[in-house]
């Protein structure tokens, strides 16, 4: 009885907010349902996380939001058809860092993320993490780095080929001369089996704290910008002391030109909700973070890795 | 631990759940294009309010019904509602020409039960160490295991073994188009970005199932489509016990293939069942029947593709680790639900997850009931007048077609590949083999690269690994015997034939 007249308080405490919400701006948006493009399938993390916001969001703005799935293509095709979309605050979609930056660096995609899109918030982003079995010889990123510069040929399996973690650790194998060879999986839950079954050395994997806690692997380093609080002692690779990284985000974009005031408010409501009590258990229970960030932020991370991505791509494409 | 489960099994919402999902199940899986992934992703949002054991009860309950219900379509029309069962469309389909769709329906319900007993005992059993097992299979291994499949399908699949040949090849070389597994280039996709996902599997299989059913009738010889056609009268039809008891050997090891293929990630249900249909005709004394309406070739695929079910959810709950897109949906359900997968699932929550595997045993009951209820209405099918059922075909094929992606490109696929299909029938080409091709062709090849990456591009790979060198072996073993095969018959017959 308790859970259901504090969920009572909240709808009436956020239906006073709408009211307020709505008198404070000239346009009246939003006037009718709002649809946000999801690039993947659905039942997946980013759907799923990306269907909670906007059933909060909901609330918020009072109008439906339509989550809508267009998977394939690596998340390419939901891009290009939301940069194509018209620019009024109807048509949004909940994007990653390989459509956004890295997908867009190796081959032609027919978007720009920086010039057809505006970045509206940053909510989530999985950590992705070096990974080894938890009997390997490497305790330390160092020491693995160290034996495959002396010759050892590392093998390290990724969710596919040119992804973020694979471009990542072709960049240190640049920088070191450390012999490090790239076996692409069919998503990032064959690498973790294959890493777990040793067929490779090292995975590049996001979703691995159960089994680092459970003592089948062992987590040498993050490949994020900052380090997964789920453990705090792993140093980012930066921090190992090389100048690498691949910033997982998860975030919100409109195409580009969409009124600067609709996109002021729709940060406004979604960063509300997404820094709600009810949206960090939600992801908590995904095992997901909440990582909020401004559009603007975003914005930047989003055009300094794809300028970074698109030299790494390039010197690739040169071998 | 059993017992603590078995109580909490007693709640009604355990049951309105259980029988709601398998209902579920059993109706979108029966409609082309529409699988378990898509129903249980849409059910997901629904189960956000209730409490884990009928939440996931529900999920499983669809996952099991859809992969059932696919069977209906495949022996009542030739319409496989999902991939696995192309594989029961073959003696299903013969059998409801013959009026005896009743007979195929009940014998597909037993078998689907069986096989789903069969790999719920082994989930609750065995799940933790198999899960370990299955990891022993890395690239070499998967490689060596679907260079075996496909051997199986050529050379037990029953038809004309070079005509099969051709058509497993067909279908790899319909499978490089797309994105290259290692190197990311694209191939043959004519800087086209909707080809860069390669053809996807549904709208292939219904435009190679269905939509070449419709362009057949289409270009069939016939004087008015106005005039009523004879269609055949149903047969009535009881499966006794006896006669599923009669296949026993047949479902235990079409469930062992299904629960073994099930655990290893990335290949499916629909292969593991043509594996099962091989095999049950390699060790059928009437392998001649095969084809022209079995009981054994309906029950082999089908316990194997429900036995898939369990086989999948062991990684996915063991460890973590979905193998294809349905178990990970499910992954995130579970999720949900406060009960995270992995390797402390079965420490932390074993009540709730045996209560749950429990359920699904269970479920088995209401399952039978209501196939067997649904079977009454669903027979009538094959009464309707072409003129009727064609459009709606089109149409379901249509919107099945397009439903996996939202895409209009998909919708094309789907058309090309029914012209094809109807172009190969026409010329008697046999179209399973072409579906496992195209299932196989991109897994395989990435799996044999991966294992060259891994080991400098040596072969010892293969040979070090003992799991890769049985499996090379059997696969050795197989061609010899579907070589000496006809030698031995040919030996016989002369003999015979000189004894008279």
């Amino acid at each position: 009885m308790m859970k259901l007249s504090s969920s009572k308080l909240i709808k009436c405490s956020a239906l006073a907010l709408l009211v307020g919400i709505s008198s404070a701006y000239a346009n009246d948006f939003p006037t009718k349902p709002i649809t946000v493009v999801v690039p993947y399938g659905a039942g997946g993390t980013t759907d799923i996380s990306a269907r909670k916001l906007s059933s909060l969001a909901e609330a918020e703005l009072g109008q439906p939001i339509v989550v809508e799935n267009r998977p394939g293509a690596s998340g390419t095709n939901a891009m290009r058809s939301v940069a194509n979309a018209r620019a009024d605050g109807y048509t949004l979609i909940a994007t990653t860092s390989s459509p956004l930056f890295v997908t867009p660096a190796v081959r032609p995609v027919g978007y720009d993320s920086v010039k057809d899109f505006t970045p509206i918030l940053n909510y989530s982003g999985p950590y992705h993490g070096v990974l080894v079995p938890a009997d390997s010889p490497y305790k330390t990123f160092d020491g693995l780095i160290k034996a495959a510069k002396s010759g050892t040929s590392i093998s390290y399996g990724t969710a596919g080929a040119m992804g973020g973690p694979h471009l990542s650790f072709e960049l240190i194998a640049r920088q070191t001369g450390a012999k490090l060879k790239h076996v692409p999986f069919n998503g990032a839950g064959s690498a973790t089996a294959a890493v777990l079954g040793k067929h490779v050395d090292v995975a590049l994997v996001p979703a691995y704290r159960d089994l680092v806690l459970d003592s089948k692997l062992r987590l040498l380093g993050v490949l994020d910008d900052s380090r997964d609080p789920d453990f705090e002692s792993v140093p980012t690779l930066k921090e190992a002391g090389y100048d690498v990284e691949f910033p997982s985000v998860v975030g919100v974009m409109a195409p580009a030109g969409t009124d600067p005031e609709i996109v002021e408010q729709l940060e406004m409501t979604f960063t509300k909700v997404a820094k709600s009590d009810e949206f960090k258990a939600f992801m908590t229970k995904l095992n997901q973070p909440v990582r909020v960030m401004t559009g603007e932020k975003l914005g930047g991370i989003i055009q300094s890795n794809l300028e970074t991505y698109r030299n790494v791509a390039k010197e690739l494409s040169q071998k | 631990m059993l017992l603590d489960a078995f109580n909490a099994l007693m709640d009604i919402w355990v049951l309105v759940a259980a029988v709601s999902g398998i209902v579920t199940g059993i109706i979108i899986g029966a409609i082309p294009g529409l699988g378990p992934t898509m129903a249980i992703a849409l059910l997901i949002p629904v189960t956000f309010t209730m409490s884990p054991i009928p939440a996931i009860t529900l999920l499983l309950g669809v996952y099991q019904g859809a992969i059932f219900g696919g069977s209906i379509s495949a022996i009542l029309l030739n319409v496989p509602g999902t991939p696995s069962s192309a594989a029961t469309a073959i003696d299903g389909y013969a059998m409801a020409r013959k009026g005896e769709g009743g007979r195929a329906l009940r014998v597909a319900l037993y078998a689907s039960v069986a096989g789903n007993i069969f790999s719920c005992l082994v989930l609750i059993v065995l799940a933790e160490p198999l899960a370990s097992f299955a990891l022993n299979f890395g690239p070499a291994e998967m490689a060596a295991l679907m260079l075996f499949a496909l051997l199986v399908i050529v050379l037990f699949g029953g038809g004309v073994r070079l005509d099969a040949a051709l058509m497993v090849l067909l279908g790899v070389f319909a499978s490089i188009i797309g994105l290259d597994p290692i190197e990311g280039t694209p191939r043959f996709t004519f800087n086209s970005f909707a080809m860069e996902n390669g053809l996807q599997l549904i709208p292939v299989l219904v435009g190679l199932f269905a939509m070449s059913e419709v362009f057949l009738k289409l270009f069939q010889k016939q004087s008015s489509i106005k005039e009523p056609v004879d269609l055949p009268k149903i047969v009535p039809s009881k499966v006794r016990f006896v006669d599923m008891w009669r296949m026993r050997a047949t479902l235990l090891w079409s469930s062992l293939i299904g629960t073994f293929v099930g655990i290893l990630p990335g290949i499916g249900s629909t292969v593991p069942a043509f594996m099962s249909y091989g095999l049950a005709r390699a060790r059928s004394k009437q392998a001649h029947k095969f084809g022209q309406g079995a009981d054994e070739g309906v029950a082999a695929p089908e316990a194997a593709n429900n036995a898939v079910t369990g086989g999948a959810l062991i990684p996915t709950l063991a460890l973590g680790i979905p193998g294809d897109a349905v178990t990970a949906v499910i992954l995130g359900a579970f999720m949900l639900q406060g009960l995270a997968p992995g390797p402390f699932l079965f420490r932390d929550y074993g009540v709730e997850v045996y209560a749950i595997f429990e359920a699904l045993i269970l479920s088995s009951i209401p399952t039978i009931i209501f196939g067997l209820l649904l079977f009454k209405v669903a027979v009538h099918v094959i009464r309707i007048q072409p003129r009727h059922l064609f459009p709606t075909i089109t149409v379901l094929a249509l919107l099945g077609a397009f439903s996996v992606n939202n895409s209009l490109v998909d919708v094309w696929v789907m058309l090309g590949a029914g012209f094809v299909g109807f172009l190969l029938r026409r010329a008697d080409f046999p179209l399973p083999p072409l579906l496992i091709g195209l299932i196989l062709g991109t897994p395989l090849e990435q799996s044999v690269r991966q294992a060259m990456l891994t080991s400098n591009g040596s072969l010892d790979i293969f040979w070090n690994s003992g799991i890769a060198l049985a499996l090379l072996g059997l696969t050795a073993i197989s061609i010899l015997i579907s070589l000496c095969i006809p030698l031995l018959r040919k030996q016989r017959q002369q003999k015979g034939s000189s004894n008279v």
